[in-house]
């Protein structure tokens, strides 16, 4: 048996960048990838449950993404999951969306029949918190999200869940079961130079749409019309002068602001 | 002349890089690089020229060369100071004014004669004075009262040096008067100025010797050149013994205003032991601490003025030039800092200056006659010998290793951050504590040293932009665990801690009854980081170190409200401290604290209650004082456990593929942070030489018979 953990290679764009000739992202060239940081929780919570002797399970990570997304893969193995598995085909859009993504790692999740899948809550760059849910939906899993403490045992999982206004609250799940988890749930470890060097020599398991019965045709997805930084509406104004004139001026703006 | 264009930047500095016209000559910028002392002098010609040029390529406008002695009369020795005595000197320094040239800035000399102060060690001569007193900072040593004639043979030494600095290019003239190291200034003060001839008496004598200066230099240069007059605007005298900036100084500045093209106005303290009053440490004085004076002179003058202050943020700067205080930032140490401070302003990557924490290592070097260092720039003096700049770093030739840095102090900073600079392929930086820093996590916390966290800061940022350095945080490593970890190459930088027994340098031994496992006997580390309670009662601090540690923690406790009693066996309070120029204001501070200060006694046993000690030169004056707790800074130990079990394991090393282990920092030798940073970027610039452990050798300025 499995515990899979679906994780995602994010961009990290430079503090300056350009647009790409298409309008649709960010220039290559000014953008990085690195392991999403809540996936990293996730695979932390992953090796927790397994060294704690909750899950005697191979924990197998999965990505749908380019080349690119090996690197991310590779952190996760050198922290210590057991395998990887890279869904890709090149006449993929380069921006997938959550459900298009969560349909296909729920076909690699389908061939697994995992005991536990984990996500992490949100992506550092999309951010659309949907893709762990959709899967759990795709697979007619029951499922958690945001998860901030877990404990498992064979037949159910206990979950506490972070609400609005310092709420918390505490569910039970029957497993198998979805949870995507919150940073903080647990301190992700640091991979040694030994293990990143392990993982780097480790074959990664590439498959795609094809082979796992989609249709890329099939997929839901909604069209990307451009990407663009919004035009700077309204000016700072630099205040100048002895404090007095200063505080002067903030308070006739504080005033016109209120009135207006 | 106007030097190499600079386009003028937009956005909120843009003002720092207007171009300033200085009489005949046009700065690029308002960066001004004052007259600082570097210890190359006379002797290592290249050293200074490669030294100066490193600020010029940085960005500077205008860059000085140390004090320079016109004439043996003034000689320093042992001190280390610019020369030009003669063409030689001069020929010498003009390598530094070529290279200053080719970087695009101008190059300004310093005019100096010291006077009663020129101990003459070297060329033997009588020291030229005033009026005949001996010199406040060396003693043992006094002076002949010049005649009026003597005098204007002095001014023809002036006019025969700045003569011979025009001959090698220089492109600003500055006469020093400030420091109570210029004679100029010496004139002006009644404090060493008791004569009654036309030089003496009523302020307009004591400013004749400035102004009939100054019209024979302006006679000689023509428009040669840029005259600039260095002059202390506040002396800290008592009534009108020396300089004010209301008084004494507006006037001397309106009587000679049309002779100058600008004003370099400072501070400074009563004698030249005292000029931490004109390079500030950050214990004592803030970013811009000298603006307030400077402000009461400014009005007096037409011409452009110049101040320091240990300017590093360009808000500071930008609003003293535009509050209209000063037309040119000068910078000494935030140059030496970080040389390409104006470039990186300019450029718009604040974030990567390396800012001055105001430690004054730099100076402590000058007063212990040595070539400079500095805490936060490792490769300052550097730049001939070792071909060092700070901004350039060659891919290593074994870049395809990963390297293992056990402790994030200052070396295991450093020397993460230039190895994955020089593209390593990963850099781990692995160390037992949440943050980066090592020691000064915790010296920063001490009262007056929080400037200090600038050498963590600049780091922290800078290993956070390069993806080959993973900062590993919370992870204690044993001689296994380094085994285990995968890295070919190890650097153990794990630092020292402060010795729990009492084991000092003074007895060679640990004290009696000094054990920090007892509730009453405690060590820095105990107080600052583990949370030890002090016991209540009188608190004894014993320093044997001298620097600044058992100072500080005397003052925090004081602070506290506890009784101190600080005992050492120098011959005064942190000394140190003299070099970094902090001793006077710390002695000060103690005793205003209402600190017990006892120099030049021993702790021979601790015991509950009460500390027994004797005077070190009479064992039978023996001391007994009631304490209820001892804090302990004796010395620090070197943690060379991890170094040295993994040294013994040849076997164990080769098995883990490890290629080199190196050791650096504390925990090699305990020693100053700049050394902690110095050896961390020394082996990281040397990392593939054929044995990076051995230091490379670096050629000498000397002769050869
Ligand atoms: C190492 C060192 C040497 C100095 N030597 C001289 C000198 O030779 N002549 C001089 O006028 N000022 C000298 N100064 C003082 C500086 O020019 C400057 O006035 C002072 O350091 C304050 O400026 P800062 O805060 O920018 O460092 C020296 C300063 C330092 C740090
Ligand atoms: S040694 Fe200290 S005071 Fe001197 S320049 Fe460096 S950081 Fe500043």
């Amino acid at each position: 048996m499995t515990v899979l953990v679906a994780i995602k290679a994010v961009a990290t764009v430079d503090e300056e960048f350009e647009l790409a000739d298409d309008g649709l992202d960010v220039a290559p060239e000014f953008v990085e990838r690195e392991l999403n940081e809540w996936d990293s929780y996730a695979v932390e919570a992953a090796l927790r449950l397994r060294e704690s002797g909750a899950l005697d399970e191979e924990i197998v990570l999965v990505t749908v993404g380019d080349e690119d997304a090996e690197e991310a893969l590779r952190a996760g193995l050198a922290m210590g999951a057991d395998r990887a598995v890279r869904v890709w085909d090149d006449s993929l859009p380069g921006v997938l969306g959550p459900l298009a993504a969560a349909r296909l790692l729920a076909a690699v999740a389908a061939e697994m029949s995992p005991s536990l899948v984990l996500c992490g809550a949100q992506s550092a760059d999309a951010a659309y918190g949907a893709t762990g849910v959709a899967l759990a939906a795709y697979l007619k899993l029951p499922h958690a999200a945001v998860v901030r403490e877990l404990s498992y045992s064979a037949d159910a999982i206990e979950v506490t869940r972070e609400l609005e206004g310092g709420l918390l609250q505490r569910l039970r799940l029957r497993t198998p079961a979805v949870l995507t988890v919150q940073t903080g749930i647990n301190e992700p470890r640091y991979a040694t130079l030994r293990a990143i060097k392990q993982a780097e020599a480790k074959e990664l398991d590439l498959t795609d749409p094809a082979s796992l019965g989609v249709a890329i045709g099939d997929l839901p997805e909604a069209v990307l019309d451009r990407v663009y930084v919004p035009a700077v509406e309204g000016a700072a104004e630099m205040l100048e002068g002895t404090p007095d004139e200063v505080a002067a001026r903030i308070a006739e703006v504080v005033e016109r602001e209120m009135a207006a | 002349m106007m030097t190499r264009g600079e386009a003028p930047a937009d956005g909120p500095y843009a003002v720092l890089f207007e171009p300033v016209e200085v009489g005949p000559v046009t700065l690029r910028n308002r960066f001004y690089a004052t007259p600082q002392c570097s210890g190359f002098g006379a002797d290592r010609p290249h050293a200074q020229a490669y030294h100066r040029a490193m600020k010029a390529a940085g960005g500077f406008a205008v860059v000085h060369t140390e004090w320079c002695a016109i004439h043996p009369e003034a000689d320093e020795w042992p001190a280390v100071t610019g020369r030009l005595w003669d063409e030689d000197d001069a020929r010498n320094l003009g390598l530094m004014v070529e290279m200053v040239h080719a970087e695009g800035a101008l190059a300004g000399v310093q005019l100096g004669f010291n006077g009663a102060h020129s101990e003459n060690l070297e060329t033997r001569r009588p020291a030229r004075g005033i009026t005949q007193v001996p010199s406040n900072t060396f003693h043992f040593h006094s002076c002949y009262e010049m005649t009026e004639a003597e005098i204007v043979e002095l001014q023809g030494f002036y006019v025969e040096a700045a003569l011979r600095a025009r001959e090698v290019g220089f492109d600003v003239i500055n006469v020093c008067a400030n420091e109570n190291a210029g004679i100029p200034l010496q004139f002006l003060m009644r404090a060493y100025n008791r004569r009654d001839d036309r030089y003496g008496g009523p302020f307009e004598n004591r400013a004749r010797f400035l102004l009939e200066l100054l019209e024979r230099l302006r006679g000689a240069l023509g428009d040669s050149c840029a005259l600039t007059v260095r002059l202390a605007v506040e002396t800290h005298h008592d009534g009108d013994l020396g300089m004010r900036p209301e008084h004494e100084a507006r006037r001397v500045i309106e009587m000679a205003d049309d002779l100058v093209d600008l004003w370099d106005l400072e501070v400074t303290g009563r004698s030249m032991a005292e000029w931490g009053e004109s390079a500030g440490p950050s214990r004592f004085h803030r970013e811009g601490y000298q603006l307030a004076a400077v402000e009461k002179a400014r009005s007096a003058t037409a011409k452009p003025v110049v101040n320091v202050g240990r300017f590093v943020h360009p808000e500071a700067m930008v609003d003293a030039v535009r509050r209209g205080v000063i037309d040119l930032v000068g910078m000494a140490r935030p140059g030496i800092a970080d040389p390409f401070l104006p470039t990186k302003i300019r450029e718009n990557r604040v974030d990567e200056i390396r800012e001055c924490i105001g430690c004054n290592i730099c100076i402590s070097r000058y007063e212990q006659k040595a070539t400079i260092v500095c805490t936060q720039n490792a490769t300052i003096g550097e730049e001939y010998r070792r071909g060092w700049n700070p901004e350039r770093f060659e891919p290593a030739a074994d870049a395809d290793r990963d390297v293992l840095v056990i402790g994030a102090g200052p070396a295991g900073m450093e020397c993460a951050l230039v190895l994955a600079r020089r593209g390593m392929r990963r850099v781990h930086l692995v160390d037992r504590e949440r943050e980066l820093g090592g020691h000064l996590r915790w010296v920063t916390q001490l009262p007056g040293l929080g400037e200090w966290a600038r050498v963590v800061d600049y780091r922290k940022i800078a290993l956070a932009k390069l993806r080959n350095a993973t900062f590993v945080p919370g992870t204690e490593l044993s001689a296994a665990d380094v085994l285990e970890y995968g890295a070919e190459l190890v650097v153990v930088a794990n630092g020292s801690s402060w010795a729990r027994d009492g084991l000092n340098g003074f007895d060679h031994a640990p004290i009696r009854g000094a054990d920090a496992s007892l509730p009453h006997v405690l060590v820095p580390e105990q107080v600052m980081v583990e949370g030890k309670p002090v016991p209540d009662g009188p608190v004894l601090v014993y320093d044997c170190e001298g620097y600044y540690m058992a100072a500080s923690l005397a003052e925090r406790l004081a602070r506290e409200g506890r009784e101190v009693t600080f005992v050492t066996p120098f011959a005064e309070v942190a000394p140190y401290m003299d070099y970094t120029l902090e001793a006077i204001g710390m002695n000060r501070l103690l005793r205003g604290l209402g600190v017990a200060l006892v120099p030049q006694h021993r702790v021979a046993e601790v015991a509950a209650g009460a500390v027994r000690g004797h005077h070190v030169h009479d064992e039978a004056a023996d001391v007994e004082w009631p304490v209820a707790a001892t804090v302990l800074c004796t010395q620090r130990v070197s943690d060379a456990h991890l170094f040295r079990t993994l040294e013994a394991d040849p076997e164990g090393l080769e098995q883990a593929g490890i290629e080199g282990l190196y050791r650096i920092g504390d925990c090699f030798v305990p020693r100053i942070a700049a050394e902690s940073v110095f050896e961390g970027h020394r082996l990281g610039r040397e990392i593939d030489s054929p044995d990076p452990s051995e230091p490379l050798g670096f050629p000498r300025e000397r002769l050869l018979v």
